[in-house]
This record gives C-alpha cells, structure tokens and sequence, in this order.
C-alpha cells in the first residue's frame, strides 16, 4: 500500500516533536551559556580585582616624594609574557608604572577612575590579543590610585578555560540526547499509532462485496475510538442498505418476470390479426425494459467479483456466437476477429459477456440491413464493436450513457439502459468507454480492460 | 416424447402445456417438489422443464437430489431469477440448460428439442430442419424426397449443424471433428465444405440455409417462410 506522506499522522507528530525538541535545546543551551558567561565574568573580575588591591599595596612615596611601585613586583611582572598587564597612575593623572610601558603610554590619555570599577577592552601595538581588564580607584601608601589592569583574552584564566571545556561537552552531549530522544519519540508515535494504522488497512478492505467486516475498537487510542464505533455503524446501515437492495431486486425480479412471462407464453399461443402482432411487440419492449432495469438495479446492489482472469477472445466470441442467429433473423450478420493467441484481462467474464451483448444489441440494432456488425479483440485488452449505422453525434457522445437517454428519432426498441449497462460494468473494471467515427460511417465502440499478469486457471 | 413439467405458477404451467403439447410432446404438469420426486420415480420422462421457486423447496435443491442418485434425465431450468450466481449455481448442480422468464414459447421448445437431440439420448435419430432431414444411424441426408450425395466431412458437418439448428457451431468444434476422419486437413478446408454443402442445398431447393458467422463459426436456420 503506497501512503501519501505528508499526509501521514507519524510525519506530522514527528515533526512537531523535532522541532519542539530543537527549539527546547537551543533555550537551554543559550540560558546555559549565558549564565556561564555571568559567572566566569564575575570570577575574573575578582580576580584582577584582588590583582589590582595587590598591586596597590606596593605603591609607597618614594624618597623623592614621588609615589613608585616596589621594585620587586616590577621585577615579577617584568618578563616577556605580555598575559597580564597594568599600569597605575597617582591621583594628578601620571603613570607610576606600567607593565608593558606601551600599556602606560596608552592609560595616560585615560579619564581618572572612580571608585565603580569599569571594565574596558584594549588592545596592544605588536601583541596580536585583546585585553580585558579593569578600571580602579584605589586608596594606597601614596594616596588615591587609578589601577588598570588586565589580561590577554588568549591565557584566559581557569574559569573561561573551564567554561570552554563545559560549553563543548554539553554541545555534544545535548546534540546526542536530542537525536536520541528524538528517535525514541519516534519510535514510541511508531507504536502508538500501530493500531491506528492496523485498523486502517482493514477499513481499505471494506468494499460492497464485503460488507460484513467490522473494523476492531479494542486497544484503540480513545480519540480514534469513537470514530471506528461511528465507521462501524455506518457500515451496519450500509449492509443492510445492501441487504435489502439485493433482496428487494430477486423478489422485484421474480414478481415483474412471472406475469410476463405467462402474457408472453399466452400471447404465442394466439393467432392473430395486425392488432395481436402489435401488441406482442409491446410486450416484447415490455420484457426487454424489465430486463435492463433488474439489470441495472442489480449493478447497483450486487458487488461484482472483478478479481478473475478471463480470456476476452473466448468471452466475444460465446457472444457472437449466441447473438448471430437474432442478427440473422433482422438480416444482419455479426463476425468476430481477434488474435491467434487469448486476450487474457482482469475482470468478471459474465458481466463483461453483458457489456459485450449491450453494444452488440445496439450496434445490430442501428445498422441497416444486410450489413456486417464486427466484433474484434486486440492485444493490448481492448474490444471493438464497430457498425456501419448513423454514428454517434460528438455532442451526443456524453450524454448517449446516461440512464434512459435516447437519440432523437430513434425508432428502435429498447429504454435507454443498454449503454448506461455498458458503463456501469466498465466502472467496475476499473475501464472504459470509448465512442469513435467508424471508418466508413458507423461507430465504433471500444471497451478497455486491463491485461491480466497471467493466464486464466481455467476456461470462462 | 414425453416431459415433466415442475411450476407452481399454475397460469403458466397450463400454457406451457398447451404449448410444448402443440409442438408435439406429451406433457405431465406437476405443482410441488414432492409430486415432481413421485412423478419422475413412476413414470420415464424424456426431460423435465423445472421451475426454480416452488411452495415445497426450492428447485434447485431437487436438482441436486436427482443428480446425487444418478438420475441423468436432461433438465432445463426455468427461473426468474437471473444473476450470474443463480446461473452458474443451477449449471453447476446438473442443469442441462437455463431459460430466463420470460422467454419465447419457441426458445423453450427449441432448447427441449437440441437436448434431446444430444448424444446419449436415443432419440432425435432422424434430423430435421426446413425440408432437410439427416438420419444419424444411416447417415444419409435428403432434402424434400432428393437423396443427397455427401462426402464424409460434408456429412459430419452438415450432422454437427443439423444437431443445433438455429444455433452457431464453433470452427473449432468442426475441426475435431474433421480431425478425427482420417487424412490432413488444410486450413481452407471447412470453408470448401461448406461451399460444397450450400452448392449442393441450393440444387435441390432446400429450405434451410447454412450461414457463417466469420470468426467465430456456422449456423444452420430453417429459411422464413
């Protein structure tokens, strides 16, 4: 069975979950991340914080009055990493130190910090890093300081490094967990919906010819639930519909056929004046129309099995065959041609032999006499009946199959059933009908059937 | 000739009666199953016409009974019922043939009359159509008082015809037949047969014709008169 996807329960659900589940990742890991972030800020923030403090305690006034950083720690910052910076500047705004001197040249046109702490982002000449680092106002040895410092964005400190590590694990980790819960909701939509999908595939099942399945209610979701109850007894109008369709065309059947039967038997036995001809010819229009109704209504009420093989030549043939001597009698001839080998099709061989009998009854009907009616088969299961009557009017070509339609002027008997028959039977067999010109006048009617796979197991 | 006929429509069993009686048969009319099993274990029949729908049981099911016990008398089933599985179920349970109300008087008859004309009866040994007839047993043809000088392919065909007036006989039964008399037979030579057999009808002025329905075979029809 071929499932329109986009059309399908599973995909939809599917899709729904996946994007809940993206959209639910992407929020925890921006929450995640930016929470990281604060904290890692709020860390290295202490922690050039302490440096600065640290670095104010060495500053005392030098013997000539002039605050200076002690010796020993710009001899401990004084090495060729440039990873941490500083530079720290007395209350009239002059560089007391610096590590490295550029950083100093570069704080001097700087406004004096305050007391808030304000972070500030540089960058250095000759070194290929950003810097971020602190502004301070601190109180020291030699009185109020503007303490900048700072470090390189590459040797982050410990929490960035750790934070990196965490953001990449939890990267992969999360990615991972959607995939994996992604295919389990799948699978657990899969198996919720096993049901659903169990109990479809028998509903597909249901056709006139079996109307007594009843689609199973137990172990259903109880959404689905009182859909299937409402199926199932819609389907139990319907086969009663059926039942009393079927019942009402045998019983129609017999109590319209007996009567007619006995006028047509009594008739027969009359002798008699032009009156008595007459009247038999109205009886006979009277069989002809009852026959075609029960028809009809038994399309209508009886499913028909389609499910056979059946070899058309053999089928058009029996039909030729049966209906040559009533030509004869209106002196027409019928013939037959088709392939050497069998024109084997899907389909019931009794209702097509019908649809068969109903274009060669009209086409026999709508010739003028001593004419040839021609029945031909083709290998590719199609049927022809073709005539050398009036044709068909394109306009006609319509409106020439609907129930009791008939050509204007048409004096032959019969209710406007046949074709409608014809059709109604091709339906079933999932053909159709085709009207063309005849050749040389006339018209053609062309049945399509479907080629069966293999040959029929046995004759029609 | 002598046939039972089982309807309960009793209008229409005395105009069947009045019917095949004027064709010729002998006719016992019975209404119910039960009369019909009494009448066919007293009494030899040479067909039976049933009706499908009885006041008793249903047709088809003494049908079946007579079948299973070995009765082979030839039965034409008679319904108003008609869908295909109605038919092929009365086939099926031994019916010779089928007619569908309502039909010709004329049907009924000609259909009683090639039943017992079948192989197995021992009846019918005398053919007749129009001013042919055609004697089974010595297998010679006469139209009107001319004795016809036939052939043994143009006598078995004309034989196969005569067996099924009115009605077509498949090419490919006329050539097993052919096949079975000796010699190849070409593929022309039906075709010149029946040539030979119109030929030789139209001599003696017969009032019958034998026809071709090409495709598919030939019939054999008493000319109107």
């Amino acid at each position: 069975m071929t499932r329109d996807w986009f059309g399908s329960l599973q995909l939809r659900l599917a899709l729904r979950v996946a994007a809940l589940y993206i959209a639910a990742t992407v929020v925890v890991i921006v929450v995640l991340m930016s929470r990281a972030y604060d904290t890692a800020r709020s860390l290295s923030d202490g922690e050039l914080m302490l440096r600065a403090t640290a670095l104010a305690k060495y500053v005392s006034v030098g013997p000539n009055g002039v605050p200076r950083l002690d010796l020993r720690v710009s001899a401990a910052y004084d090495v060729p990493s440039v990873t941490d910076i500083f530079a720290i500047r007395d209350a009239g705004g002059r560089v007391i130190a610096a590590s490295p001197p550029q950083f100093g040249d570069l704080v001097a046109a700087w406004p004096r910090a305050t007391d808030e702490p304000v972070r500030f982002s540089v960058r250095l000449e000759n070194e290929p890093d950003r810097y971020n680092g602190l502004n301070i106002k601190l109180d020291s040895g030699a009185g109020p300081l503007s303490i900048s410092v700072a470090r390189s964005n590459e040797s982050a400190t410990g929490a960035y490094l750790l934070l990196r590590k965490f953001i990449h694990d939890v990267l992969w980790a999360v990615s991972f967990l959607v995939l994996a819960s992604l295919a389990f909701g799948i699978l657990a939509i899969r198996s919720g919906l096993k049901s659903v999908r169990g109990v479809s595939e028998m509903a597909s099942a249901i056709g006139p010819h079996a109307t007594a399945v009843r689609l199973p209610d137990k172990g259903l979701p109880s959404e689905i639930r009182p859909l299937v109850i409402a199926v199932n007894r819609a389907l139990d109008r319907l086969e009663q519909g059926f039942a009393v369709q079927r019942k009402f065309t045998a019983n129609a059947a017999h109590e319209l056929r007996t009567p007619l039967g006995i006028i047509t038997v009594a008739l027969d036995a009359m002798e008699g004046n032009g009156e008595l001809i007459k009247v038999k010819a109205d009886v006979e229009r009277m069989n002809r129309l009852v026959d075609q109704l029960l028809r009809v209504a038994q399309l209508d009420a009886i499913a028909l099995d389609v499910s056979g093989t059946t070899d058309l030549n053999d089928i058009a043939r029996g039909v030729v065959a049966t209906m040559a001597p009533w030509a004869l009698t209106l002196e027409r001839t019928i013939a037959f041609g088709g392939p050497d080998v069998p024109v084997n099709i899907k389909g019931n061989g009794h209702a097509i032999a019908d649809a068969i009998r109903n274009l060669v009854e009209n086409a026999v009907l709508h010739s003028p006499a001593r004419t040839e009616v021609m029945v031909s088969t083709h290998t590719d299961g199609t049927l022809s009946v073709i005539d050398q009557g009036p044709g068909i009017l394109a306009a006609d070509r319509q409106r020439i199959f609907d129930r009791f339609w008939r050509g204007k002027g048409v004096k032959t008997p019969g209710a406007g059933l046949g074709l409608s028959i014809v059709q109604e039977i091709m339906k079933m067999h999932d053909g159709r009908v085709a009207i063309e010109d005849g050749p040389e006048g006339g018209s053609v009617f062309t049945l399509h059937f479907t080629l069966a796979a293999r040959p029929p197991l046995s004759g029609t | 000739m002598r046939l039972l006929v089982v309807e309960d429509e009793s209008r229409m069993a005395e105009l069947l009666k009045a019917a095949l009686t004027r064709a010729g048969f002998i006719v016992d009319t019975v209404t119910l199953c039960a009369d019909a099993r009494a009448a066919l274990a007293t009494t030899r029949y040479d067909a039976a016409i049933l009706d499908l729908g009885l006041p008793d049981g249903d047709g088809i099911e003494l049908l079946g009974e007579l079948r299973s016990g070995g009765n082979q008398i030839p039965i034409i089933v008679l319904t108003a019922r008609d869908t295909i599985d109605d038919r092929v179920c009365g086939l099926d349970r031994g019916a010779d043939d089928y007619l569908v109300k309502p039909f010709a008087p004329a049907e009924l008859i000609a259909r009683t009359k090639a039943l017992l004309r079948r192989p197995g009866s021992a009846l019918g040994t005398t053919l007749k159509a129009g001013n042919v007839t055609f004697d089974t047993i010595g297998r010679d043809a006469r139209i009107g008082d001319v004795w016809l000088l036939l052939a043994r392919r143009e006598s078995a065909i004309l034989e196969h015809l005569m067996r099924r007036v009115g009605r077509v006989v498949p090419k490919s039964v006329l050539e097993e037949t052919l096949y079975g008399i000796g010699d190849e037979l070409e593929s022309n030579a039906i075709p010149v047969h029946v040539h030979h057999l119109r030929r030789k009808f139209a001599e003696a002025a017969a009032t019958a014709q034998i026809h071709t329905v090409r495709g598919v075979g030939y019939l054999l029809v008493e000319s109107k008169t």
